[in-house]
């Protein structure tokens, strides 16, 4: 499905640039203030403040694992690339340290705007596939679960179909998701038999 | 004072071409202001106008361009009509740290180091049109334009705001650049009968489009412009006689229109090409004059260091402050309609200073 990407919202974002003073800096720095952000700058150590950026821009030639405060491939904005050599070294390790889009150097006149535009969409569709990919795994996981409450559901006289759709109808009453109703289901059995305390995952 | 400094200063407009009534507007005004510095008997300097006319074809604007720059030692240039030929030129003014003054209305996000931009971006010229048209005609509205990214960015625009005000979009059609085929843009408007059409055509286009629908509304009242108006934010009086009858009841937005007092010189220009022009050529002089040497600053160390509180650029984003006029044509002549002050050019529409348009509410019966 076409997403439109995100344009108004610039205004006043915040961005970090670590990279050692240089010309390539201060290109970057004008340009992106006359776009409307806060720049910073850092080198060669970042504190927490990084966490609070809308953006990184990273040094790709000198830049290294644990210039980052975050687990290497996961940082929590869209990060560019300041690429100088593109040696595929460095490329690689532009990609794990989870670029989302990248910058020639020298940084002249132009270039920033589109890169912010590009990394943040590729930021967000990351996102929103990862938190995808986590929920679907987590309703894999529960097949078991979705077995165990159906067959809770017909050992009280209903046929499988039937207790299916028991199941679901009480995920609708209940709001939430089949899987989480299963889980209802299971864990009320489970403390009823005595076990653990009730599971809602809803 | 005696003029001791022969300056010289780059015109690049093409003088034939789709544009051209454009580019002579705005030669005329950079021609007027360098003949008025060279009358000021107070100023150290003297402005040559060093001129190249790439007739339209824009792959001959970076060699112009650079023979400008390099050839005939001058620094600044005022030119360029088309976004296309100003993104051509940029390269050319990094290399020899030349500076473009850039005179006509454009579709914003750009704020290079090397240009400076004195006619109005959208937040000057498209959203307080839109902010203001859509109220009084109605939030349903048809796209044109050409195939070009001036037409593109402001139909985005447009579509963008027009939804945000719980509006319509009937209909988003281009034209090849320099085509007047317009039946079928005429055909569909006249189907789907929108509250206003933003005409973001160039040149002939445009005049093919304007005729065609005032013979539209001839025979159909609902496309007279007191019921469906032609907005546009790049039309003025130098492309008046070109549209002839066909311009009467067009609005336009504007950061100027003929008569209407501007600046403190109060003088009066043809358009506002004309005087953006104009300011261009005497905010150079206002950065030049008793500077010897300043001539061969880059532009960011020539604002830098002289553009102080008189100054009309914005350090940042290389914009001026305008006001923004929204006018009709009535009887041939721009009537001014609503007046805006001091409004900042935001190229990239983050500052905030931007007009969110109202929502439209309807009755519901």
């Amino acid at each position: 499905m076409k997403r439109p990407i995100r344009i108004q919202n610039l205004g006043g974002a915040q961005a970090l640039i670590l990279h050692r003073p240089h010309p390539t800096v201060a290109a970057l720095t004008r340009q992106l203030a006359a776009i409307g952000l806060e720049v910073m700058q850092a080198w060669p150590e970042v504190g927490a403040q990084a966490l609070a950026m809308d953006f990184v821009f990273f040094d790709a030639d000198m830049g290294h694992d644990e210039m980052f405060p975050w687990p290497i491939r996961q940082p929590p904005m869209p990060m560019i690339a300041l690429i100088g050599s593109e040696a595929p070294g460095r490329i690689e390790w532009s990609l794990q340290a989870g670029a989302h889009a990248q910058l020639l150097k020298p940084v002249g006149d132009n270039g920033a705007y589109s890169a912010l535009l590009i990394a943040r969409d590729a930021f967000d569709a990351q996102k929103s596939l990862s938190a995808e990919i986590a929920d679907l795994r987590r309703r894999l996981n529960e097949r078991q679960t979705v077995v165990r409450a159906v067959t809770l559901l017909s050992a009280r006289g209903k046929t499988e179909a039937e207790a299916y759709a028991q199941l679901r109808q009480m995920a609708m009453a209940w709001r939430i998701s089949f899987e989480d109703a299963a889980g209802r289901i299971v864990g009320g059995s489970d403390s009823e038999g005595g076990g653990g305390g009730k599971r809602d995952r809803g | 004072m005696t003029k001791t400094r022969r300056i010289g200063l780059g015109i690049l407009y093409s003088l034939s071409g789709n544009y051209s009534l454009i580019s002579e507007a705005c030669r005329t005004g950079a021609l007027s202001a360098i003949a008025a510095i060279n009358a000021e008997p107070d100023l150290d300097l003297q402005f040559t106008a060093v001129e190249r006319d790439p007739k339209g074809n824009v792959d001959l604007y970076g060699p112009m361009c650079e023979e400008i720059l390099r050839d005939c030692g001058a620094n600044h240039v005022v030119g360029c009509v088309t976004s296309w030929s100003r993104k051509e030129v940029i390269p050319t003014l990094e290399k020899h740290g030349g500076s473009l003054w850039y005179a006509v209305p454009y579709e914003g996000f750009e704020a290079s180091d090397h240009v400076v931009y004195t006619h109005a971006c959208p937040n000057q010229h498209l959203l307080p049109l839109l902010n203001w048209a859509l109220p009084q005609f109605g939030p349903r509205g048809f796209l044109t334009g050409s195939n070009y990214i001036w037409g593109w960015e402001m139909n985005r625009l447009a579509r963008e705001r027009i939804t945000l005000a719980g509006g319509e979009v009937l209909g988003e059609r281009y034209l090849p650049l320099g085509s007047t085929e317009i039946d079928r843009m005429i055909d569909e408007i006249q189907m789907t009968r929108p509250d206003f059409v933003l005409n973001s055509l160039i040149g002939p286009s445009s005049y093919a489009f304007m005729q065609a629908y005032r013979v539209l509304g001839l025979t159909d009242q609902h496309f007279r412009p007191k019921r469906c108006p032609i907005l546009s934010c790049n039309l003025t009086e130098c492309e008046l006689p070109a549209l002839g009858a066909a311009a009467e009841g067009l609005i336009a937005a504007g950061p100027y229109f003929r008569g209407v007092p501007a600046g403190p010189r109060k003088r009066d220009f043809g358009s506002s090409h004309e005087a953006a022009a104009f300011a261009s050529v005497m905010e150079i002089a206002r950065l030049l004059a008793h500077r010897p040497g300043a001539e061969h600053f880059t532009l960011a160390k020539l604002l830098a260091e002289y553009s102080g509180a008189a100054g009309i650029i914005d350090l940042e984003t290389h914009h001026t402050v305008l006001p923004v006029i929204i006018a009709q044509v009535r009887d041939g002549v721009f009537q001014p309609l609503k007046r805006l002050e001091n409004v900042a050019g935001d190229p990239y529409l983050t500052r905030g200073r931007n007009f969110p348009t109202a929502p439209i509410l309807r009755v519901v019966s």
